[in-house]
């Protein structure tokens, strides 16, 4: 098991290089320069030039790339160019903002997603099974900016029992939770149902059943954990997505995540910034895909890491 | 099984405590406290390293400059100062006496070397200033830009309260300068001490309020400073700004009262003005919305093809239907208000379709396909009115949108072919709108590479002619050549700027340059 990790973690070292090397490229191909975009109001050529000394823009490309990729070995990620604010800061400001999102609305996902799953496989074709499904579909095709205005005028205009917006207390993680899970959970709960539909077919379960358990224990002893693995996988990727940062639910609520630390930086071109968040957010994918693959190992003991 | 059970629990018990850990400060109903926002976190506090209209504000309401504008006139009136500078008969050298015992919000005072340290700043090489034409004029500005010289030759120290500042040349908009938020007054020992990026993010400074904290993406909090220097003011405890990039939830707090002030979005213009809800303050400010054309552009190389854009636009009925009437059609490039501007003297070009074809035959091209570059995603409709308009004189308009950096990085290299852009003034002066964009070295970094030696020279002799009458009559001949003879730009409207503010908030300065002040503003009766 040991080694499988360390194995996964080496695999990991070419995955962040090459990331930072086409991030680079990107950021330095895309129209656009940090010096001009910091000059609102007119950008006089012998300022530019000499900020972009300043911030090292005139030295060559592979320079300026193996500088970032020294100091960053070092767990430097440079200092932002619009805020002079070191990177690694920054990223770990905005972080706790977007776990504490990306936890909330896992929550209220995985509550809501499991349930409405298991019961409408439970009683396949009924009234529940037809109205969530469609309510699951409306969940994942209504626009996420669309389902938070009609929230906040509802419960922060015309109820006044949460905050329209802003980052001060459980309270402000309400709505920002529901709209970013419910969005999820739509899809948990329809995955959830197809595949204990599927499970609930198989021989196992009729022996299950055969053997004259109750429902209850067919269903969550038998059934359900073999149908629970496709449904941890799609968990997985998602909570790694949630981890990086929900960009517009970030920006409607107000929520000082790494989604508009990331939008921040790119609008301003603030190339060490850039850098630094998508490097983050690639170390943050790469670890929950080994998370959910290790969990595969206590959920199916069929599955062998090595 | 029952592994994977109680890891489940402990799993989601963690879920469930987690997010109830402390989320930021709670907000607390604190009655003099100004509630405001920002569409985007500051990159700091540092007034010289930025030019945006969010640091001049923050910079007005945590700094002082020498000079500011009375109340929202354009009469200047001393701020740091104890009177007026006293200018030479030759206009080169300018003595100025400071207030005493003015404080910087750590209690140390501000004298004459703060100043000068202030101006070095800026202009030093390899140094974080972004306006250093606001000292340019000062003699010994180039050597210290070019790093051959360490101090400004100009700036001399008399005494702690008293200092003399002379000139390369006579230069009659400088004391204008002077009250531009970037030119405010910086601390020389706290910066010396602390450092640039320190001061940025915690800086002293002697306006009416002082930074209290700042949480990245999430509010701004400013609070009384005890030191000021103006008796009686500011009649707030606190200016509280939040971070809130989404306009339309911005509305909603401020519809939800959660917000003092809000600028008005023109969906939502007629129901808050008529709601009776809110006050609405109007301003005048100096601002020009203009199309500008890129003179190196092949297409619009002949000016009467220039010339027929600009009489193929019905201004009037863009300014009626889109703009909803607020503002005025522009005649001149410098907004009228500034002293020497006189729009009853020039034309404008009114709409004229059929002139617009004639000018497009003589110059030989009846079909034509023109580019406009934008900043935004989506075209701005006045533009998409354009568009309209001229494609019934036969032109062809197609709208590029882009984002900003990558407009500002085109606009710098000068390769925007044209442009439906805007100026507001950083000070009540021609020489502010014209030699920006058309002086031959400035005119490539705004893309109009207008280049007319003629404009240069009278430029150039604007600039260090003293005799009000005289520059006015120089800029009247300049509007002529660079409007109505070359037609680089036309100018298009003049436009009122809004603020809807709660029914108990008094006192905002809305000032003509942009730049609004909080620092006479009171709520409810409190200050009265």
């Amino acid at each position: 098991m040991l080694q499988f990790i360390a194995r996964r973690i080496l695999a990991t070292i070419p995955v962040l290089i090459g990331v930072t090397l086409i991030t680079f490229i990107l950021v330095n191909v895309v129209p656009g320069d940090p010096i001009t975009a910091m000059m609102e109001k007119r950008a006089d050529p012998a300022t530019v030039a000499k900020l972009r000394h300043e911030y090292g823009l005139d030295a060559p490309l592979y320079l300026q790339y193996l500088r970032f990729l020294g100091h960053a070995v070092e767990g430097d990620l440079g200092k932002s160019f619009r805020t002079k604010q070191p990177v690694t800061q920054a990223i770990m400001e905005h972080f706790p903002a977007t776990v504490k999102l990306a936890v909330s609305s896992m929550l209220v996902a995985l509550i809501l997603g499991l349930a409405v799953g298991i019961i409408s496989a439970v009683k396949q074709y009924s009234w529940f099974d037809h109205g969530s499904m469609i309510l699951a579909l409306a969940g994942i095709s209504a626009p996420i900016f669309w389902v938070a205005i009609m929230l906040q005028i509802l419960f922060g205009m015309y109820w006044k029992v949460l905050p329209i917006s802003g980052y001060t207390g459980w309270r402000s993680m309400v709505l920002p939770a529901v709209v970013l899970g419910s969005r999820y959970a739509a899809s948990i709960a329809r995955l959830t149902r197809s595949s204990l539909l599927e499970t609930t077919r198989q021989d196992y379960v009729r022996t299950a059943r055969a053997k004259g358990l109750s429902e209850r224990v067919v269903i969550f002893k038998h059934a359900l954990k073999n149908a629970i693995i496709p449904v941890v996988t799609v968990i997985g990727l998602q909570i790694g997505g949630l981890l990086t940062g929900a960009i517009l639910t970030e920006s409607v609520f107000g929520i000082p995540g790494l989604g508009r630390l990331a939008i921040d930086a790119i609008n301003h071109r603030d190339f060490p910034l850039i850098q630094g968040t998508v490097l983050f957010t690639a170390v943050i994918y790469v670890l929950s895909n080994l998370v959910v693959d290790i969990s595969y190992a206590y959920l199916d003991p069929r599955i062998r890491l090595e | 099984m029952r592994k994977f059970r109680f890891a489940l629990v402990l799993f989601l018990v963690a879920l469930v405590l987690i997010p109830l850990g402390g989320c930021g400060q709670t907000q607390t109903a604190q009655t003099n406290i100004l509630h405001d926002y920002f569409s985007q976190d500051p990159p700091g506090f540092d007034p010289q390293a930025d030019t945006t209209l969010m640091i001049y504000s923050l910079a007005r309401e945590l700094f002082s400059t020498l000079v500011r504008y009375k109340g929202n006139t354009l009469e200047l009136e001393p701020e740091l100062l104890a009177e007026m500078p006293t200018i030479s008969p030759d206009g080169l050298t300018y003595t100025f006496k400071l207030k005493q015992g003015v404080k910087f919000s750590d209690g140390t005072e501000l004298t004459s070397k703060d100043v000068k340290f202030t101006m070095e700043r800026m202009l030093m090489k390899g140094g974080v200033g972004q306006s250093p034409w606001l000292f340019e004029p000062i003699k010994g500005a180039k050597e210290m830009e070019d790093g051959t010289a360490t101090e400004l030759a100009g700036f001399k120290i008399i005494d702690p309260y008293t200092f003399e500042i002379t000139l390369s040349y006579p230069y009659a908009p400088f004391i204008e300068y002077l009250a531009v938020p970037s030119a405010s007054i910086l601390p020389a020992d706290y910066i010396t001490k602390v450092g640039n990026d320190e001061f940025s993010n915690h800086p002293i400074g002697t306006g009416p309020f002082v930074l209290d904290s700042w949480t990245h993406d999430t509010e701004v909090v400013l609070k009384k400073n005890p030191n000021y220097f103006e008796p009686g003011l500011p009649k707030l405890d606190g200016i509280d700004y939040r971070i809130i990039s989404d306009d339309a939830t911005a509305n909603l707090e401020f519809e939800n009262g959660n917000l003092d002030v809000s600028s008005i979005p023109s969906a939502k213009f007629d129901e808050w003005t008529k709601s009776g809800k809110y006050q609405i303050l109007e301003s005048t400010p100096l601002n020009t919305y203009y199309l500008l054309f890129n003179m190196k552009n092949h297409a619009l190389k002949d000016v009467r093809v220039r010339k027929a854009i600009a009489y193929a636009i019905d201004k009037q009925k863009i300014l009626d239907t889109i703009l909803l009437g607020h503002g005025t059609l522009a005649t001149t490039f410098v907004t009228p208000g500034i002293p020497g501007v006189d729009p009853s003297k020039f034309p404008g070009y009114p709409y004229d379709p059929e002139k617009a074809k004639q000018l497009l035959h003589d110059a030989g091209v009846d079909h034509l396909s023109l580019e406009i570059w934008q900043i935004g995603s989506t075209p701005p409709d006045v533009v998409v009115a354009i568009q309209q308009q001229l494609a019934e004189v036969g032109i062809d308009l197609k709208i590029t949108m882009m984002d900003r950096a990558a407009f500002r990085q085109a606009r710098a290299n000068g390769q925007v072919p044209m442009n439906y852009g805007n100026w507001w003034a950083d000070f009540p002066d021609p020489d502010n709108y014209m030699y920006t964009y058309f002086h031959s070295s400035q005119s490539k970094s705004m893309s109009s590479n207008y280049n007319n030696p003629k404009v240069d020279q009278l430029l150039n002799e604007a600039r260090t002619t003293t005799d009000p009458a005289k520059r006015a009559a120089i800029y009247q001949q300049l509007e002529q050549i660079i409007v109505y003879d070359d037609v680089a730009v036309v100018p298009l409207f003049h436009l009122k700027d809004y603020l809807a503010v709660q029914p108990d908030v008094h006192g905002v300065i809305m000032h003509p340059t942009g730049v609004n002040s909080y620092r006479a503003v009171y709520k409810g009766n409190q200050g009265q």
